[in-house]
């Protein structure tokens, strides 16, 4: 190649490379001297705007009832109540509960998917017609875990479109499979985010065994139930490690006593590496109803929300009762469970590596679900002139600050302990520090100030992270409060708003669309950058010039 | 590469049931032929006599003893749950008797798919026993030459160490992640682990091809 070929193939390189450079690339100066000299460039189109709605990823806003489950019913002898909501509890269960899955039949067992020791009522001990000895049976299971076979969650449960945290439950004993069918890995409905409010009566002989099928350890402390210290045979009955007892390996059960003389709305936890493991899932609500003659209360509210079988007290004075649970969740901390397989990995990653200190908290929940789905299972459903009880707990930790559009409720107790009527508080955010338990009263008098009428009125905590998940709304522990005339038959809430099936899509969750319709944002405008073939190309052109240069520079020093 | 299509299979399987909804035959699980349920657990699937279609007699008789419980996965570090055993071999169209033990104080199970869904429900044999307690069932396979998956279904058991394959005849290959037999599909040295570091040597490779061409090219 002669010299002048070599000096026509750069100038040529250099003429492509720098047509190819995009225009913003060069100087601001040599484009104004370019500008002065040549006028403007010419007219640019934009990129056009790309419709910010989530179209056929949309899942079923309310999947159908095909079991029957909504319906009133009677089981076993056990009146079910209809249940509002568009995903109702398993009423067979329901049955199980209130009579004890000792004495109902097989077939009840089978669709409630219970062991036959799940929950055993004995004798009645004072003589009023209902049980009084009960012994509890319960598992702890991992949802949402990791698979040395798959790169997705096993015994899946999602709190959101999308969004499956690692998470470890309490739940009652179950028989058969954890997934809806082998086919599945959906973890099969009675196993689910929040570990299950629990109910026993006041003055009863209660047992409860802790299974542990995880393979972690784990127990239960029964936070502000009347407990002894010791049970009976003398063996640790608080739950705590570093004071009453070991903890329970895996493979292992452990059971505690108690005869709660006070009647209240408690709570109950693991008390191993409380940091770590009470924030994964493992706490409920623990309650304990008046004493009343014939008084079989539902030893079970799975997933919380709409007791569908109420204490006897509870009907003396209240239409409609719901348990409210919330519970904030670190993505990184339910993340540690599906990175390895390897249990001694997790412990490392959990009670060793972990710190919460340093930790920021992602998803907010209302009874194991983040809006849209709280719209499910959680909506207060009422109608005029009732009165409602709300019993809330904080499982999370940090505070919730919770607000009832068109609605100022009435506080009645406190950590399960009743408030004087004259010294009650009527307000519309209710603050419910980590543990902390609180009884409401909503009225839905249309007195313009327990209520403003009927409608959808939005309930949720007035932290604005606590309306987000991953702090991205709607989501959160957004939930409201329905009149029966504003809900569709399906249970599912008639909206005068926004579309809500942009919000179900696991795209919406991972940003992927704004989905208001309002704002086009940049989101939604196509992306314009340089495209790869340029950058390509461009590159190309500059190993060449620098090859060409290199090997100049060799021949030039192999002369001398 | 049997073992590696098997596994591949299992892989897909599981992840298009993901995906599934809801089966309608949740509805019909009641009044099964050869099931039996109380405290100690349940049997399902049970069949002393009914013979599989494509066998003529019952060409072997076998009775396997397995224990369940936390003691067995101590061979296998990152195990937690584990069975005596994790293999069985059969002959084809024999009978086996399971006599299923569990020592641990908490549920576990020995489930085996993948049997003719003419004569078992959903294709399973499916044992469990509670804490403490040992069931028995009896079930026949088929004649073709099979692995069958065994596993215990709670949550995170087949995962830490309760899986095992029964092997009819020359079987179908092994399955994965089965203790002291084989690797695990997706965690030591998975391909997904991978991936991202190829895409960088193979750019590196690229840019020195490139380089050495141009520069050979006109150093000439």
């Amino acid at each position: 190649m002669t010299r002048l070929y070599r000096v026509l193939f750069l100038v040529v390189l250099v003429v492509v490379f720098a047509a190819l450079l995009p225009w913003q690339w060069y100087p601001r100066d040599w484009r104004v001297w370019y500008s002065d000299t040549f006028g403007a460039s010419g007219f640019l189109e934009q990129p056009v705007t790309v419709p910010a709605v989530a179209g056929e990823n949309t899942e079923e806003a309310c999947p159908p009832d095909i079991r029957g489950w909504r319906k009133p019913q009677s089981i076993a002898g056990v009146d079910i109540t209809a249940s509002p909501n568009c995903l109702a509890d398993n009423p067979h269960a329901v049955a199980a509960f209130v009579k004890g899955t000792n004495n109902v039949g097989h077939m009840t067992l089978m669709d409630a998917r219970l062991s036959p020791d799940a929950v055993v009522k004995g004798r009645d001990l004072d003589g009023d017609g209902d049980p009084d000895e009960i012994h509890i049976r319960l598992e702890v299971f991992e949802l949402n875990g990791g698979s040395p076979d798959l790169d997705v969650p096993v015994t899946q449960y999602a709190i959101a479109p999308g969004v499956t945290p690692g998470l470890w439950v309490f739940a009652p004993k179950s028989a058969g499979m954890s997934t809806e069918n082998f086919e599945s890995l959906i973890a099969q409905p009675g196993l689910r985010l929040p570990s299950p409010a629990i109910r026993v009566e006041q003055g009863d002989k209660v047992i409860v065994t802790l299974e542990n099928s995880h393979y972690m350890p784990h127990t239960i402390h029964f936070h502000g139930v009347d407990h002894p210290f010791l049970t009976a045979d003398g063996e640790g009955n608080d739950g705590v490690p570093v004071t009453s007892e070991m903890p329970v390996q895996p493979g292992k059960q452990r059971s505690y006593e108690m005869q709660p003389r006070q009647a209240g709305t408690m709570f109950y936890h693991c008390h191993v590496e409380v940091q770590a493991h009470v924030l994964m899932g493992l706490n409920g609500m623990f309650i304990i109803e008046e004493n009343r003659p014939n008084n079989w209360v539902q030893t079970f509210n799975i997933g919380d929300g709409f007791v569908r079988h109420s204490s006897v007290a509870v009907k003396e004075k209240y239409d409609r009762e719901y348990d409210l649970h919330y519970l904030d969740l670190d993505k990184q901390l339910g993340e540690k469970i599906q990175q390895t397989n390897d249990p001694r990995i997790v412990t490392q990653l959990i009670h060793r590596d972990y710190d919460i200190s340093q930790a920021d908290f992602e998803y907010y929940t209302l009874n194991g679900r983040s809006f849209p789905y709280t719209a499910r299972d959680s909506l207060i459903v009422t109608a005029p002139d009732e009165k409602v009880k709300l019993r809330v707990v904080n499982g999370g930790s940090e505070g919730v600050a919770i607000h009832t559009h068109g609605h100022k409720v009435t506080i009645t107790h406190y950590d399960g302990v009743e408030h004087p009527e004259p010294a009650r508080i009527t307000r519309d955010v209710v603050w419910v520090a980590s543990a902390q338990r609180v009884d409401l009263e909503l009225s839905t008098k249309n007195d313009g100030l327990h209520s403003y009428g009927e409608g959808v009125w939005l309930m949720h905590d007035h932290q604005e992270k606590g309306v987000t998940t991953s702090g991205f709304g709607p989501g959160g522990n957004v939930s409201a409060i329905v009149y029966e005339r504003y809900l569709q038959d399906d249970g599912w809430p008639m909206t005068f708003g926004m579309d809500w099936k942009n919000f179900l899509t696991p795209g919406f969750y991972q940003r992927q669309d704004d989905g208001s319709g309002i704002t086009p944002l940049l989101a939604g405008v196509e992306e314009r950058g340089l495209s790869a073939l340029r950058l390509t190309i461009l590159a190309t052109i500059a190993g060449l010039f620098v090859g060409l240069v290199a090997s100049w520079t060799v021949k030039g020093r192999s002369r001398v | 590469m049997s073992r590696c299509e098997l596994g591949v299979f299992l892989f897909f399987s599981l992840l298009v049931g993901a995906s599934s909804v809801y089966g309608v035959d949740e509805h019909r699980h009641h009044h099964m032929p050869g099931m039996s349920m109380d405290v100690s657990g349940m049997v399902m699937g049970n069949n002393k006599d009914k013979l599989p279609d494509d066998c003529n007699e019952i060409t072997g008789e076998y009775e396997i003893n397995v224990v369940a419980g936390t003691r067995y996965a101590k061979p296998y570090a990152s195990t937690m749950f584990g069975f005596n055993e994790h293999e069985w071999r059969v002959k084809p169209c024999s009978r086996i008797t399971v006599n299923f033990k569990n020592e641990d104080d908490v549920r576990h199970q020995w489930m085996l798919h993948g049997l003719p869904k003419y004569l078992y429900d959903r294709g399973m044999f499916h044992m469990e026993a509670s804490g403490g307690h040992t069931q028995t069932g009896v079930f026949i396979v088929p004649s073709d030459d099979k692995t069958y998956l065994v596993h215990c279904d709670i949550a995170q058991h087949m995962e830490k160490g309760m899986k095992a394959q029964l092997i009819a005849g020359s079987g179908s290959g092994d399955l994965w992640s089965i203790p002291g037999i084989s690797a695990d599909f997706e965690r030591v040295g998975g391909i997904h682990g991978k991936k991202g570091s190829l895409i960088g040597l193979f750019a590196v490779f690229a840019f020195i091809v490139a380089f050495i061409i141009v520069f050979r090219l006109f150093s000439l």
